[in-house]
């Protein structure tokens, strides 16, 4: 499996097309994995550059921690991988809260950043993702996967209930996740995120972050806004419309 | 530490499936084994009930095993969700005897 070892944690990453000399890494959202881009989305850009997908800490096969979920935390983490496989500088993707790490990252380490794209990143000044921290129990896992199998379409039986409960467990009741979240609530207004030069926004059009795209559009130094059909689970929902736009993106702007 | 160790050609089905069932239970667990009737036919997702962050690490094991000359990692990573979902143990042995061959 491979596991390395960054700022301290067992971080799992994996890697398509090691042979491409150009990379791209996949930052995953909050609650979820490097499988969203495994399948699908990371085979269409492996056809063009290296691809490297990890797991954020606690998510996926990561190590389990109980600090470090701020933005500053999660872009060293981030930079930390770079520097363990000797990459000087990556194109980046990151969708929804991942996107908000690769925002952190391309401010913070501007010259390791070649490129971005941002897939419907929510504005961490809404209070959505705090509110579901706020009121999670088994009851609202079980209403959520009763509700949304039909976006995600995975049937969720005993185990992946139970293993989903512990996991959603440990991120709200042992961990600092919410307090670091809170912290970064003013991301957006705080960052001088016009010093990013260009990002490519995809969004669905039915998405409930749609006005961060719009924020995003005003803050960032310019930007190309492109919206897809769907919701906040375009990647889920169209893998091959997400791909196909960061293959065009990372080529034309190579 | 993974050993990789490519089979020989001559290993049938039953061996491949053998192997491929030893991965599940490494990475879904043995207790959650007795509860499961694993066949060639099993789907990944409706009857193993397995998560696709589960099915990357099933396909690491797969791909350590079997040797990285097969490409597995390629040939599952460009499956969409309905493939997917429908991906059963049968798929993937006959993967392998084919790209073995």
């Amino acid at each position: 499996m491979p596991v390395i070892k960054v700022n301290g944690l067992a971080i799992h990453m994996q890697e398509l097309n090691p042979q491409g000399t150009l990379t791209v890494v996949l930052i995953h959202g909050m609650f979820s994995n490097l499988s969203v881009y495994y399948f699908n989305i990371a085979a269409l850009l492996a056809q063009h550059f290296h691809v490297l997908m990890y797991d954020l800490r606690s998510h996926g096969l990561s190590e389990e921690v109980n600090s470090g979920y701020g933005l500053a935390d999660m872009s060293d983490d981030f930079k930390g991988l770079l520097d363990y496989l000797h990459l000087p500088e990556v194109y980046v993707v990151g969708y929804s809260f991942g996107g908000l790490i690769a925002l952190k990252s391309a401010l913070r380490f501007p010259d390791r950043v070649k490129r971005l794209a941002i897939i419907d990143t929510p504005d961490p000044a809404d209070q959505q993702t705090r509110d579901v921290i706020n009121v999670y129990s088994r009851e609202f896992l079980e209403n959520y996967i009763a509700n949304y199998t039909d976006t995600t379409r995975f049937s969720m039986g005993k185990r992946q209930l139970e293993k989903n409960h512990r996991k959603y467990e440990f991120l709200f009741h042992q961990t600092t996740m919410k307090a670091d979240m809170l912290r970064d609530q003013h991301f957006m207004e705080a960052e001088n995120l016009g010093a990013i030069r260009h990002a490519l926004l995809i969004y669905g059009k039915q998405s409930n972050c749609l006005h961060a795209a719009k924020k995003l559009q005003e803050r960032l130094g310019d930007s190309t806004l492109q919206l897809l059909d769907g919701d906040h689970n375009i990647p889920i929902q169209q893998p091959d419309a997400v791909g196909s736009a960061l293959v065009k993106y990372f080529i034309e702007k190579r | 530490m993974d050993i990789i160790t490519t089979q020989p050609v001559s290993s049938g089905n039953s061996d491949v499936f053998d192997t491929l069932k030893g991965f599940i239970t490494e990475v879904i667990g043995e207790e959650f084994m007795e509860d499961l009737d694993i066949t060639p036919q099993s789907s990944f997702t409706k009857d193993l009930e397995m998560d696709s962050i589960e099915i990357v690490a099933f396909s690491e094991k797969v791909k350590t095993h079997f040797g990285e000359q097969i490409d597995f990692t390629g040939w599952l990573s460009s499956m969409d969700l309905d493939e997917l979902i429908a991906l059963n143990l049968d798929d993937i042995i006959s993967y392998i005897q084919h790209a073995r061959h």
